[in-house]
């Protein structure tokens, strides 16, 4: 399937952004609407009938619609799903609420643990059970199911989650009982932890499964009532969904398991990246996207995503590791710390300067919106230091207020600690860029790699802003800009891949691995997955597999990800897996270890299509503006600098510019240092490298 | 020179660079540790230190007992074992000295000079302390009678002198312990890890010139002791005194832990005096890590919110006579001293109620229950796995106790479904007790039930670790007690028999463990 038009909606928190591609042309047309609550629909389709107009098209001539949303997120943060019932094996049905008996945060006393999304009213035992080598030991009774289910339904129970010990192994009594509640209670939506999250460790593949049931129907209403709507007012292309591995998958999958769209939105913008990183054949690079409150940045490594299976959802402390109620689904393996345009700063108790992570959002906002902020914020600071433009902010559609910045810098960061208004705000732009660039220094450094090695790519509405004292913090070789950094998500769907990820779990030492039986649940999966994406629209020609595998040194508990050669496996495969793991273990951990014994602990297969969309894209503005907007004020190197301002929408392929200046685009602003030389290419991409490369990099 | 940083931004930015530095340390010996206390139970901290020893940043994972313990290991490896002229770049230290470490021997202390780029002189130390898998002797636990059956001592030696191993000291681990590759593959983690540190720092000592650490460490040390003093200022001053009773053995040998807490001005001190002498079993604490233990939760209520280093330690003093169960001498058994200083918050927390009311919390039903079971499989492989239990926790002034969940050290369960792979068990029961929280206006969290059965053809061998089987988890202001814990064998003829709560036994084929882990206590009487 090769759609000559696609539309990509991606709906935040704040606004939803969309992104129209002529797949011919590469003509990009990109909208932005305020987010409708509770109920995005009028929001969505307020986007859409802009954008149609903005192209001139029909809602009848889009092939197809790639939507993002961050509706199952907030569904488990506002504790919004469905009344869920929980069925497990007798004897452990509070798993779910002892958790992993850990304190997130080792000196608060006041310390709050997220609350189970089941309650004990409404998590049931009953007698069966399965033994660690996956063989029957009791058999399910069930007639006991009928009364759990009778007592669920009175308790109003509308969706139930099945996780019994050890089902990653033997799903038979899971299958048993889901196939009796999805047979006699066609009414109820049923998860079951073996279909969800084949894994082992009872907590978190509960954890997992409770929450898909808890979101289900609340989602599968949202899709459907959206594809219907969307097919009612014309529309007549396929309907996918963003999911948060960055992969496309259709609208039934993602009701099936809808904690796959947890991190759809993020996923986005590191997708686009990787389309960047295809595009420029930079084939390692480090995505970076600063908005409003926080900061996220992911890795790309050989043009592709990096997938964790470590994520969790609805964090009781916003950016505290362990948190939140784990979901070990493959999510984009980003990290996001509390900084962006709008976290607040301050003095501390210690007489240090500290920015976020609490961010003054978009109500009040910063100082300089003038809605009544009085705290500074980095957007203060960027505006005082002359990097943002008062009068061209979000394309001059919002006025900023200088005076009001300073002030608030002045009364709470300036006058506490003795020193003057721009030395003030030159401190909240070097403290935000340190915090994210250390948080990025330890993610690149826990995956074993250099963060000098890393070109970095910067989008969202304050990247450009910071990227360059990021990157320049981070030793990184160069910088990107690309166009459009403001709805980059929404993009990033065009440009993603249909695919569907199979898992199973299985602890074997590698050399008695059992071959036969990988290849056969190898098989299974490729048919599984075949059908699906050829009844997704994929091309049978461009399908692809991937076979990866989570391994350990006997007795460690922590894996890492290999991937693997493709089937058929035979007695001289367990010497190229244990090679491709020694490899892996070596880069990551600088060692390995002779003679231990190595285990296989959890097999993925991913199968994927083509992505639709993989030509060079430009984002086309009607701006008219001359190339030299003018010059102002702006500090660089400890002092303010008359400084050149360019209009991005005029600056013509191949032109040179040189640091210190600034470029203003519509969603963003690109600051560039003393060091720095742009390079414009064909596409509107800006390419920034710094011309001395050991600098000390507090100028 | 000193270097000072009279510029607030410089300082600040500093500060967060070597916090950001030894959290890269703790994430490479998590990634690359084999036992799993390391890796899915967190059981390490690891500490920057200037050339004195001061502690001046840690990583944000770390067990509160570690803390104050690193800064007091280097500087007596400096004082008494290896002044600066005898050490050398490419030297790595190391010890399990429970008095100068971390209390007993399976905790491991891994230290490395760092020497200035030039490398004319040491400008500071990194230090790793972890839980080492195994350490030899009796399985851990309260069993062993002395300190000589605790297992293999590690003197203060160089592992690694000028970049070489140190085949001697590696072949003697290697010889006297049970899963030598386990123990041998987290101390080089913990080598790993403190050059990942020095690594990250280095290129900050370049980026700013520095020629030492003193002058930063300075700065930060004394912000951080000036905001803990300001903190405990605020409260009230006055002589606080409580009396806090342990099972001990939970028979004929109790444990009486008496505590004075002294608010003067802006300092706190803390004098066990009149408390149990030396006890029988190994569950005798040392000093050291009897001061992290005391020191852990004045911080945790006086000023949660900063960064932890020596300066936070500065204000607080801690005295317990020798030959006291909190200031035991060689050779008094160790394993299990984690029973003792785990529930020293208890009666600290119990005496700060008169002073901090709205700041303590009521008693936890901890300690977390440590498990530890070893024997064959059926098909001949030996086996040693550690279970970690915790109680309900203490309800707060404004908050319920959680059910389940550590205090104050911090430790991951294992999961049912690895145990059960791990070992030749079948776990019946894991769940909350209800009820077993005390009562209140905010109500202490519940215990939980956890029986396991022994479904190989051996007996195992169990080694209890388990409190408040006879006494409870105290309630505050009118809030309950919690409910005592329990724990017994449940034989094959259905009979319930006697395990001793702390000390080695056997399960037989078929035989059921079955622990019962206590209540917290609540706070504020229940209207």
């Amino acid at each position: 399937m090769n759609p000559k038009l696609i539309l990509g909606i991606d709906v935040g928190g704040t606004f939803t952004d969309l992104a129209l591609l002529f797949a011919e042309s590469g003509r990009l047309i990109l909208g932005k609407t305020l987010t409708t609550y509770p109920d995005p629909t009028p929001g969505i389709f307020s986007g859409i009938n802009d954008l149609l107009q903005k192209a001139g098209i029909s809602i009848s001539e889009p092939e197809g619609i790639i939507h993002g949303t961050t509706l199952v997120t907030n569904a488990v943060i506002e504790r919004k799903g469905e009344k869920t019932g929980l069925i497990t094996t007798k004897g452990f049905e509070d798993i779910l609420e002892i958790g992993r008996e850990i304190r997130y945060d080792i000196y608060d006393l006041f310390i709050s643990m997220p609350q189970p999304l089941v309650p004990t009213s409404k998590r049931f035992g009953i007698t069966e059970r399965i033994n660690a080598k996956g063989e029957v030991i009791t058999a399910p009774d069930l007639d006991e199911i009928r009364k759990i289910i009778t007592e669920l339904e009175t308790e109003g129970v509308r969706s139930v989650a099945v996780v019994l010990l050890h089902s990653y192994l033997n799903p038979s009594h899971e299958k048993q009982i889901g196939n009796f509640i999805r047979r006699n209670y066609p009414h109820l939506y049923c998860s079951l932890s073996c279909e969800i999250i084949p894994e082992i460790r009872e907590y978190e593949r509960s954890s997992a499964t409770v929450m898909n049931a808890y979101v289900q129907p609340v989602a599968d209403m949202y899709l459907n009532n959206l594809s219907e709507n969307l097919k009612s007012s014309g529309f007549k292309g396929f309907f996918q969904v963003m999911n948060s591995s960055g992969r496309l998958i259709t609208a039934e999958q993602a009701s099936k398991k809808p904690i796959d769209l947890l991190e759809s939105g993020p996923a986005g913008g590191c997708m686009a990246g990787v389309y960047f990183s295809k595009k420029l054949s930079i084939p390692d690079l480090l995505a970076f996207d600063m908005g409003g409150t926080t900061a996220k940045a992911s890795l790309i490594r050989e043009s592709e995503p990096q997938i964790t299976y470590q994520f969790e959802a609805a964090r009781e402390k916003r950016f505290k590791k362990g948190s939140g109620l784990p979901v070990r689904i493959p999510v984009i393996d980003l990290i996001e710390i509390g900084a962006g345009g709008g976290s607040v700063a301050r003095v501390n108790e210690l007489g240090l300067l500290t920015v976020g992570p609490d961010s003054a959002s978009s109500q009040p906002g910063p100082a300089c919106y003038g809605n009544g902020g009085i705290y500074p914020t980095v957007t203060d600071a960027d505006l005082v230091l002359g990097y943002l433009n008062e009068s061209y902010f979000l394309g001059g559609k919002m006025k900023l207020c200088k005076e009001k910045a300073a002030e608030a810098i002045e009364s709470f960061i300036a006058k506490p600690l003795g020193i003057s208004v721009e030395k003030a705000a030159w401190g909240i732009h070097r403290v935000v860029n340190e915090n994210m660039a250390n948080a990025a220094r330890v993610h690149i450094i826990e995956k074993g790699l250099n963060p000098k090695h890393f070109k970095m790519i910067a989008f969202g509405g304050a990247g450009p802003v910071h990227a360059y004292h990021v990157a320049r913090l981070l030793h990184a070789p160069g910088l990107i800009i690309p166009g459009a950094a403001g709805v980059l998500s929404a993009f990033g769907f065009l440009v993603s891949q249909p695919a569907i990820e199979f898992t199973y779990s299985k602890v074997q030492k590698i050399d008695c691995l059992d071959f036969n039986d990988l290849n056969e649940t190898f098989e299974k999966f490729k048919k599984e997955g075949m059908a699906y994406l050829l009844g997704a629209g994929a091309d049978e020609k461009y399908l692809h597999f991937k076979i990866s595998c989570e391994m350990r040194y006997a007795g460690q508990g922590h894996e890492i990800h290999v991937p693997m050669p493709l089937p058929p496996y035979h007695n001289k495969t367990g010497d190229d897996i244990k090679m491709l793991f020694e490899n892996q273990y070596q880069q990551k951990f600088g060692r390995i270890m002779q003679g231990h014994n190595i285990e296989t602990v959890t097999w993925r297969v991913l199968i994927s299509g083509n992505p639709f969309f993989q030509q060079t894209a430009r984002v086309v503005v009607e701006d008219g503006g001359a190339v030299l907007k003018g010059y102002r004020m702006a500090y660089f190197k400890g002092q303010y600098i008359n400084t050149p301002v360019y209009n991005r929408y005029a600056l013509s392929a191949n032109t040179i510019l040189k640091g210190p200046c600034i470029i203003e685009e519509h969603e963003s602003t690109v600051v560039v240092g003393c060091e720095g030389e742009v390079f414009v290419d064909e596409a509107n991409i800006l390419h920034i490298q710094f011309v001395k490369n050991d600098e000390p990099v507090n100028s | 020179m000193k270097n000072k940083f009279t510029d607030p931004i410089d300082l600040s930015i500093l500060w967060n660079r070597l916090i950001s530095l030894v959290d890269e340390a703790a994430s490479t010996l998590q990634q690359t540790a084999f036992s799993s206390v390391t890796r899915e139970s967190a059981d390490f901290a690891i500490v920057l230190m200037d050339s004195k020893g001061q502690s001046m940043v840690q990583s944000s994972i770390s067990v509160p007992s570690f803390l104050g313990v690193l800064p007091f290991l280097v500087k007596s490896l400096i004082k008494n074992y290896f002044p600066q002229e005898v050490l050398k770049p490419g030297d790595v230290l190391i010890t399990n000295d429970p008095w100068l470490c971390a209390g007993h021997k399976p905790d491991i202390g891994i230290v490395t000079p760092i020497f200035h780029p030039n490398q004319t002189h040491i400008i500071g130390y990194i230090g790793c302390i972890a839980h080492s898998p195994d350490i030899g002797g009796t399985l851990w636990g309260a069993g062993a009678r002395d300190f000589y059956e605790e297992g293999l001592y590690i003197p203060p030696l160089k592992l690694i002198e000028s970049g070489k191993l140190n085949d001697t000291v590696i072949k003697i681990i290697e010889g006297n312990v049970r899963a030598p590759y386990q123990t041998l593959g987290d101390i080089m983690a913990q080598v790993a890890a403190n050059n990942q540190g020095i690594q990250s720092l280095m290129q900050l000592v370049n980026e700013y010139g520095l020629e030492d650490l003193d002058g930063l460490s300075d700065q930060i040390i004394q912000a951080t002791e000036n905001a803990m003093r300001q903190a405990i200022r605020n409260a009230p001053d006055g002589v606080y005194k409580s009396r806090y009773e342990a099972d001990g053995d939970a028979e004929n040998h109790p444990v009486t832990i008496e505590c004075t807490v002294t608010i003067n001005g802006d300092s706190i001190h803390v004098d066990y005096t009149g408390s149990s002498p030396q006890h029988p079993l190994a569950i005798n604490a040392v000093m050291n890590y009897v001061f992290a233990y005391t020191a852990y939760p004045i911080k945790c209520i006086f000023n949660p919110e900063i960064p932890n280093n020596e300066g936070a330690f500065r204000p607080v003093t801690v005295y317990a006579p020798e030959g006291c169960i909190l200031n035991a001498k060689k050779p008094a058994p160790l394993g299990a001293r984690n029973v003792i200083g785990n529930l020293l918050h208890a009666p600290v927390m119990l005496a700060l109620s008169q002073a901090v009311p709205e700041k303590v919390q009521a008693d936890c039903g901890a300690p977390v229950w440590v498990m530890p079971l070893s024997g064959t499989k059926d098909d001949g492989t030996e086996f040693v796995e550690y279970l970690f239990l915790a109680g309900g926790y203490g309800g707060r002034n404004g908050l319920p106790g959680p059910p389940t969940l550590c205090f104050p050290t911090n430790v991951a369960n294992v999961p049912v479904e690895v145990f059960e792979h791990d070992a030749p068990v079948l776990v019946l029961e894991k769940k909350l007790i209800p009820g077993s929280g005390g009562s209140g206006k905010f109500p202490g969290g519940d215990g939980q039930r956890f029986s396991y059965k022994n479904i190989s053809k051996r007996p195992l061998q169990i080694s209890n670790v388990t409190e408040k089987i006879k006494t409870q988890a105290y309630g505050l202001f009118g809030g309950e007690h919690g409910r005592k814990g329990d724990i017994f064998v449940i034989t094959k003829d259905g009979k319930r028999r006697y395990t001793p709560p702390k000390g080695i036994d056997y399960l037989q084929p078929d035989e059921i463990l079955v622990m019962e882990l206590p209540g917290g206590g609540g706070y504020g009487k229940a209207e």
